[in-house]
């Protein structure tokens, strides 16, 4: 082989090694069809261009130009009537009649949906997942719930899931902050969708809910204000909610960040959307669960 | 024949057009007479989302982000549901977008909120540490230019049929009749804001230009 | 009816659009090397407040180089090489002549105009056409006066038959006239209501979908009849002219020409993949797309050929290094997009860094180095002296080599692996990589295309040095060189 023609293919080697393992490094699985022939197409620019340049460049040094010059003649310019390269030829004819093909017997119009394909994909995924994960341990729920949250909450409630200096539901630190709960006491609450329905406002007032809401704040421990009866009739004398029926106060239960994802939240915080129909329920618990270890439950 | 042409400018420009004409009849036509339908329920942009898409138009937003979310599943996923033909039917000109530097924004006002907005756009690594968007902190001082939003609206009406009510005309009493129902919405989102100035400028009648482009991309669903 | 006198052809008009393109391919690349910085140091957006983000730049980048550099490029070897190649002088008509410089300065205000109207942020945010409808309206008379030199002057011709460049300037002429009037129907609010609002605002004739069909029907087409057509018809001039070969096939000069002319139209949905355009139309521009490769490379195969047998050229003359290898980055962009517009690639290309990536081996490799090349070929004939220098011509030929290989690289690479991670799931089925995570991981390829800038922007102070040195300054020839161009 021609040496320039060895260097250029050398240089589109290099140049497909290196994309590759760029790739590889970020655990890209390069069986997907996709994937795959996005490959075999860099490799086709690369190796072709090369090859194919370097094969007539070198001509450069071997050939010599030769044939029959036409008559006419442009500001010194002169032409040649040479053939045309058959190579060149052949493969523009093969092209032509290629496009022909798929157009009229290939895929005529309408033959493909895009959305069709679409909804293939996403039963073929639904199939292979959702089943696997129906009934996965919490080590399993932690792993999958870390990974939603990394992409799909983290942009609000920070990658560690500190809420990003207030900005967000700092889970790191108590299920609710004092101002959270006054907030609620102070303005009631109707938007998460729980069976009991709304909460109105001041149940409680004045030292009554300020001791409340550190209680509450304290994450439940120690002892319990006797104004705490208030809460009680529906959140149940433990706070746990009596079995969903209202919000659990003391951690984020299942049922909790259901709601929430579900409903979106307005707090004192600020407004968290509803992610309603972008989670499946295997998700919501995984999320869940992985909320509680933030906090080390 | 092509020799004759060479020497013959006048056919040769000729012969040149119709070929490169031919595409764009067959191509691009048929799509006209399919004039791009509303999906059901869709709604015009009020004047003060249109401001905000003049802002958006302004500084650019297109040269890092999409509104197009195509049929697969990492897509959906990522952004939601697919974007379809319909949902732009009053988008003139339409913004899709060619590069993704940042995410696509089609359906952002589904998962981003208000003050999520003005800590994002005031200083994007606060939220999001290790963003490569700029800040665009002059969008809290800068005014936006609703009249003009409300005279591309009156235009849409008048010109394209864009179901805006009898009381978008074109006349100047008309725009301060219509003025006090842009300042309201401006209200409503400034409420959920923190800035001090940016409150300030709307409870004064005014409408900085975040103010417009967050209602701009809350309406993105 | 072949006159024997020697012309004495009229560069005057040729001169002044080689200014802009040397001062606007400057600008442009400045400010290209600016916006590559600011993806890898955000830092750098806050240098002029408002007007200096990343998102206010880039269309000043993009539209300084295509309007302002290839325009002015493609205008200047125009005025020089159409009198040449139709044997007349502009200087034989009062009218042509007038026509030209009138036509430069109504350019020259139009340029200008562009620059501050984007900087203000006043743009219709279709790419390529951002500007608002004035500027439009000022663009389609700067058009109508050049058409109207470039017909003026084939009128006069003594030289019976068009050669090829010529065919390719006319097309350029053409396809850029039909598709801007199109893209650009728009209507100004200000006078479709009482006055209301700023008299610059306009709003599309078409919504949604259909406006995507035109933009990109333009779009890519802009790509062709800007970035393709002319500089095809500048290397059919330059590399016989410098090298005094004949250039190896009229078949093939005549089979590529039409070729492209008619199957370049249909490709434009081949950047509207997979998006809401009704699937028949992209699927014809995916299949016209791989069609599309050969007319393209016919082009530069043709030239490949032309240059058989001088192997020696290539080592002795820069100028013919620059050619042969634009030809070689014109074979590589013409297959690198056909392969981006197989639609599974472009699941994945699309959206990513390996579109500019593609960009620029085609505006680097192949426009701006034909351009430079065309105007190192001119200088010594219009301004009757010789280059000033050829060491610094092979130090900017492999220093900007050096450069596009760079940025291509790097996009190719960035833009391949942010695809996958877009798409990449793990094993329970979810998203692997949050966005940002896709964002970060880019930082090193955006730090080397930001060095690539810098280097071709360095090698492009040297032309611009070297241009102006041989404008003023360097040593004067008494007679035309017929072909290699006198270097000192
Ligand atoms: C009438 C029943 C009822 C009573 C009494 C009641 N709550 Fe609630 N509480 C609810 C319901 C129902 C919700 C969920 C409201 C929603 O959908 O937004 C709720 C929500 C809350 C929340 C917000 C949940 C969250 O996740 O942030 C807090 C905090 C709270 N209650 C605290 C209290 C305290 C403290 C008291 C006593 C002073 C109290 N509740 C009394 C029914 C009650
Ligand atoms: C656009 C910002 C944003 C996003 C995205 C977001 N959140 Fe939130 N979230 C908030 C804000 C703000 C609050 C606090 C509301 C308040 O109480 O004031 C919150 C509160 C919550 C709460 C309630 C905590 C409590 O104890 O009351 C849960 C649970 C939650 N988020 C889970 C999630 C999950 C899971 C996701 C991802 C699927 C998510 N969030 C995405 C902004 C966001
Ligand atoms: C230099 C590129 C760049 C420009 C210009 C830019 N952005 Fe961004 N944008 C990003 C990147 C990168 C992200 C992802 C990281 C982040 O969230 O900050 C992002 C994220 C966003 C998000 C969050 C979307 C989500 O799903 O998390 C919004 C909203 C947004 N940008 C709006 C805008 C608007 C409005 C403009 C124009 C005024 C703009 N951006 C200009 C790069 C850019
Ligand atoms: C056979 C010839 C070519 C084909 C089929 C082709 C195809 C493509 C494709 C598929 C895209 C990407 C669309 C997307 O997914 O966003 C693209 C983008 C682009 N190409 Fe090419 N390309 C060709 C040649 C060239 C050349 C020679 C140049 C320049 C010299 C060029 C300049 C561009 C530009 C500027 C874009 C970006 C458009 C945008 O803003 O998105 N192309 N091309
Ligand atoms: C110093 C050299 C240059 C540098 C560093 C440079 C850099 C850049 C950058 C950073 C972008 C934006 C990419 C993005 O959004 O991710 C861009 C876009 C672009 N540049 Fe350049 N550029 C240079 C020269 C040129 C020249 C000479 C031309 C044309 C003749 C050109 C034409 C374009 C085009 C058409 C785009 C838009 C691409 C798209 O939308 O896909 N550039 N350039
Ligand atoms: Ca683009
Ligand atoms: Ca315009
Ligand atoms: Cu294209």
């Amino acid at each position: 082989m021609n040496g320039l023609i060895a260097k250029a293919l050398g240089f589109a080697a290099i140049l497909i090694v290196a994309t590759i393992v760029v790739v590889k490094k970020m655990n890209i699985d390069l069986s997907d069809p996709i994937n795959i022939i996005t490959v075999i197409g860099a490799i086709v620019i690369a190796g072709l261009t090369a090859g194919v340049s370097a094969k007539y460049i070198s001509q450069m040094k071997s050939d010599t130009a030769s044939g029959e010059l036409a008559d006419e003649n442009w500001d010194g310019i002169g032409e040649y009537k040479n053939e045309l390269p058959s190579g060149w030829a052949y493969s523009y004819l093969g092209t032509m009649i290629w496009a022909l093909w798929y157009w009229t017997l290939g895929y005529p119009v309408n033959s493909f949906s895009q959305i069709g394909q679409w909804n293939e994909e996403v039963k073929a995924y639904n199939k292979k997942f959702e089943s696997i994960h129906k009934n996965a341990d919490k080590a399993t729920l932690t792993a999958m719930g870390e990974s939603i949250f990394l992409v799909q909450c983290a942009p609000c409630h920070g990658n560690t899931g500190d809420g990003l200096s207030g900005k967000a539901q700092d889970f790191t630190a108590g299920r609710l902050s004092k101002e959270q709960v006054l907030y609620v006491i102070k303005n009631g609450s109707n938007q998460l969708g729980y069976q009991m329905g709304a909460m109105p406002p001041m149940m409680a007032q004045g030292k009554d809910a300020e001791d409340i809401a550190t209680y509450i704040a304290n994450g439940m421990k120690g002892e319990q204000p006797a104004a705490f009866a208030a809460c009680a009739s529906c959140h149940g004398p433990d706070g746990t909610g009596m079995n969903g029926m209202a919000p659990n106060l003391k951690i984020n239960d299942d049922t909790l960040v259901e709601h929430v994802i579900k409903h979106g939240k307005k707090g004192i915080i600020g407004r968290m959307p509803a992610f309603n129909d972008r989670m499946t329920p295997v998700q919501i618990k995984a999320l869940a669960t992985y909320i509680r270890t933030l906090r080390g439950e | 024949m092509f020799h004759w042409l060479e020497k013959n400018p006048f056919f040769f420009a000729v012969g040149v057009f119709l070929v490169i004409s031919f595409a764009g009849l067959i191509e691009i036509l048929p799509n006209f007479a399919e004039a791009s339908r509303p999906v059901v329920g869709l709604k015009p942009y009020t004047v003060l989302e249109l401001a905000g898409r003049e802002v958006y138009k302004k500084d650019n937003c297109i040269a890092c982000h999409s509104q197009l979310i195509r049929p697969f599943k990492a897509e959906t996923d990522r952004y939601g549901q697919y974007s379809l033909s319909g949902e732009y039917a009053y988008d003139r000109p339409f913004l899709w977008g060619s590069k993704r530097t940042g995410p696509d924004l089609h359906r952002v006002g589904n998962y981003r909120t208000t003050d999520w907005h003005e800590n994002h756009m005031w200083d994007p690594p606060s939220v999001v540490p290790g963003s490569i968007m700029p800040a665009y902190k002059h969008m809290f001082t800068n005014v936006a230019d609703i009249e003009t939003a409300y005279a591309e609206a009156v235009t849409v009406k008048n010109v394209f049929h864009t179901p805006y009510g009898d009381e978008f005309k074109g006349t100047r009493a008309a725009w301060e009749a219509h003025k006090p129902k842009v300042l309201a919405d401006a209200k409503k989102i400034a409420a959920d804001m923190k800035n001090k100035d940016v409150k300030e400028a709307v409870e004064a009648g005014k409408v900085p230009e975040i103010v417009a482009l967050i209602a701009y991309l809350n309406r993105l669903k | 009816m072949q006159s024997n006198a020697a012309l004495e052809y009229d560069y005057t008009v040729a001169k002044l659009f080689t200014y802009t393109t040397i001062l606007f391919g400057f600008v442009g690349m400045l400010i290209g090397t600016l916006i590559a910085s600011q993806l890898a140091f955000p830092e750098l957006n806050y240098l002029f407040g408002e007007y200096g983000t990343f998102s206010r730049l880039r269309p000043l980048h993009t539209n300084i180089v295509i309007f302002g550099f290839t325009i002015s490029g493609v205008f200047a070897t125009f005025y020089y090489f159409g009198q040449r190649v139709l044997k007349v002088s502009m200087a034989e008509s009062k009218f042509v002549m007038f026509i030209g410089k009138l036509h430069f300065a109504l350019y020259v205000l139009l340029a200008v105009g562009m620059v501050i109207s984007l900087f203000l942020g006043m743009s219709s945010s279709k790419e390529y056409a951002q500007m608002e409808w004035p500027l439009d309206i000022l663009t389609v008379v700067v058009w109508v006066l050049w058409g109207v030199a470039m017909f003026g002057l084939i009128g006069m011709r003594r030289e019976k038959a068009l050669y090829i460049s010529l065919w390719y300037y006319i097309a350029c002429f053409l396809g850029v006239a039909m598709l801007y009037l199109f893209n650009n129907m728009e209507i100004p609010t200000y006078f479709a209501t009482e006055g209301l609002g700023s008299i610059m605002h306009s709003v599309s004739m078409y919504s949604g979908t259909n406006d995507a069909l035109v933009q990109w029907w333009w779009g890519h087409n802009a790509v062709a009849f800007v970035f393709t057509v002319p500089i095809v018809g500048m290397i059919y001039y330059f590399l016989p002219k410098e090298s005094g070969q004949a250039i190896y096939s009229y078949k093939l000069s005549l089979l590529s020409f039409w070729g492209l002319m008619f199957v370049y139209l249909w490709a434009g949905s081949h950047h509207l993949l997979w998006s809401t355009v009704p699937d028949w139309m992209q699927t014809m521009g995916s299949v016209f797309s791989i069609v599309l490769i050969l007319p393209s490379w016919g082009s530069a195969i043709n030239m490949l050929l032309t240059m058989k047998g001088e192997w020696n050229q290539l080592t002795d003359n820069p100028l013919i290094k620059f050619m042969v290898l634009a030809s070689t980055f014109y074979m590589l962009s013409t297959l690198e997009g056909p392969i981006q517009a197989i639609k599974s690639v472009n699941a994945i290309a699309h959206f990513t860094d390996w579109i500019p990536g593609h960009v620029h081996d085609g505006v680097l490799g192949w426009v701006s180095f034909m351009i430079m090349a065309g105007l190192f070929h001119m200088a010594p004939r219009m301004f009757k002296r010789e280059i000033y220098s050829k060491k610094l011509m092979e130090a900017q030929f492999w220093l900007q080599t050096t450069a596009v290989v760079l940025y291509f690289t790097s996009m190719w690479i960035a833009g391949i692996t942010q695809g996958m991670m877009w798409r990449a799931v793990d094993e329970y089925g979810n998203l692997m990589y949050s966005f940002i995570d896709t964002v970060t991981v880019l930082h090193p390829y955006y730090a080397i295309r930001a060095l690539a800038g810098v280097l071709f922007l360095t090698g492009f102070v040297m032309f611009a040095y070297n241009m102006i040195k041989t404008m003023i300054s360097s040593r004067e020839l008494t007679e035309e060189p017929q072909f290699k161009s006198p270097m000192a």
